[in-house]
């Protein structure tokens, strides 16, 4: 097992993420000066064959390479846990394989579904707000919570299609999550301002009823609008508004301990190394 | 069929264009929203953008046909899709070699060739080709002309980790030669 200083994550002054999915040595030698720790996602560093799921060792081993200069936390997209059925245990396998080889200051995920009775769906629906999703989430929770002795958190996806009925309002159901589990959570402030645009959400009444006190880690990024909507693909530096967002739920979340750039390994070539460099280094003082 | 089951089967069913129209007042919802329209689209877009990095030459040919984005959305809609690339681009191409327009099942073909040797496949792979394949392929890349079938004359490519260079390629006369 290998990690830095375990201190950088759980000090006082906030901690600065960013994700990086292999592949680009380059840009991993400029990132690791900047920030102090990498989010990885098990998923995007993974390969099948048919047979199996499992996390490609040349990756691994440019994690290793720096893992003596920052410390790694752990991002899920296919674990897909709100499902009705079941579980992705591929991406399970994948965890295990990634906590086998790098000490993880905690793993998250998103709250949703991305498998419906074993078909993946391509995207990702958020769940329905109601009891029976809650008891289903919560139960999975639980089970994450024993099978790997690092704090859990979820986080919230952008809502694109109509609400289904629901019975608890947006903050509501994260804290009925956070209260029964005792899991944490990761807001995400591009997605709020997705939620906002795309479905009116009140940003300010959302963070005034949501429970902050789980939040331990923010992510900021920037994405796209498309025909009238904006989406969640991360490709663009942090715009003002979100950055304002983030440093209003900064001011709010007394248990912050990490602030992730999150930017899609397939938009690097359109960012360029440079600016992600210089939005690294914005929002190291943006955030202090 | 608790709620739940029936919301995500019911948006499953959405999202891929497929089904009767939902019964669920809040199916029906979705079913007549913008908002389902954009993420359909984006779950193509995902698709097409992961088959463009994994098979160059046939998402380039469909393109120069002008086929790419009708193909692959109904590959989407009518396939259970991977969510792990390799297996995703696999599948896809082996659904193109039965497609009915030789020069794209022929062209799948090679990117399929390819994709399963350099993940360590053992199996040697022949492609015949009604045109020149060199000529071809670097009309694709360079978005020249594309060369027209060589009547009268097939070429036969053989790929396989063994051979030096990974390709070889013979131009024969065509006695009638089944496609392979």
């Amino acid at each position: 097992m290998a990690s830095a200083d375990a201190n950088a994550v759980s000090g006082s002054r906030l901690a600065l993420a960013a994700t990086y999915e292999g592949d680009d040595i380059a840009l991993l030698e400029r990132l690791v000066p900047l920030i102090d720790v990498i989010e990885i996602s098990p998923d995007a560093i993974a390969r099948s064959d048919a047979k199996r799921a499992s996390l490609r060792r040349e990756i691994l081993d440019e994690y290793a390479a720096v893992a003596g200069n920052v410390n790694f936390i752990a991002h899920g997209v296919g674990l897909s846990i709100g499902s009705f059925d079941r579980w992705e245990e591929s991406y399970l396998q994948l965890l295990d394989e990634l906590f086998e080889r790098f000490d993880l200051q905690w793993h998250s995920e998103h709250l949703a579904c991305t498998v419906v009775a074993g078909e993946n769906v391509g995207t990702m629906f958020p769940l329905p707000r109601t009891e029976e999703a809650l008891d289903l989430v919560c139960e999975r929770v639980t089970l994450l919570q024993e099978r790997y002795r690092v704090p859990f958190l979820l986080e919230h996806v952008i809502h694109l299609l109509p609400d289904a009925p629901a019975e608890f309002t947006p903050a509501g159901f994260l804290n009925a999550i956070t209260s029964r589990t005792g899991c944490g959570l990761v807001l995400d402030a591009y997605n709020l301002e997705c939620d906002v645009f795309n479905q009116g959400l009140n940003v300010m009444a959302f963070l005034d009823e949501l429970d902050l006190r789980p939040v331990r880690e923010l992510h900021l990024a920037g994405g796209v609008e498309h025909n009238g909507f904006y989406l969640d693909i991360h490709s663009n530096r942090t715009r003002s508004d979100t950055l304002a967002l983030g440093r209003e739920i900064i001011r709010r979340a007394p248990g912050l301990q990490v602030v992730t750039f999150e930017f899609l390994k397939e938009a690097v070539s359109l960012l360029g190394h440079d600016n992600i460099c210089a939005e690294l280094k914005h929002l190291r003082q943006a955030i202090q | 069929m608790t709620r739940l089951e029936l919301y995500q089967r019911g948006l499953l069913d959405l999202v891929k264009r497929r089904g009767a129209a939902p019964a669920d007042p809040y199916l029906r919802c979705v079913a007549g929203s913008r908002e389902l329209a954009v993420l359909q689209e984006i779950a193509v877009w995902w698709r097409e953008f992961q088959i463009q990095a994994q098979c160059h030459f046939t998402s380039l040919l469909l393109m120069r046909l002008g086929c790419f984005h009708e193909i692959v959305t109904s590959y989407f809609n009518s396939n259970r899709t991977s969510p792990f690339i390799e297996e995703l681009s696999l599948h896809f191409l082996k659904s193109l070699q039965r497609h009915d327009i030789l020069l794209i099942s022929t062209v799948a073909g090679l990117d399929l060739a390819f994709l399963e040797v350099r993940a360590g496949c053992t199996q040697c792979f022949e492609i015949v080709w009604d045109r020149h394949p060199d000529l071809l392929l670097h009309a694709l890349d360079t978005g020249r002309d594309l060369p027209g079938a060589e009547h009268g004359f097939v070429y036969r490519m053989t790929i396989a980790g063994d051979i030096p260079g990974t390709v070889s390629c013979t131009r024969e006369e065509d006695f009638g030669t089944a496609r392979l």
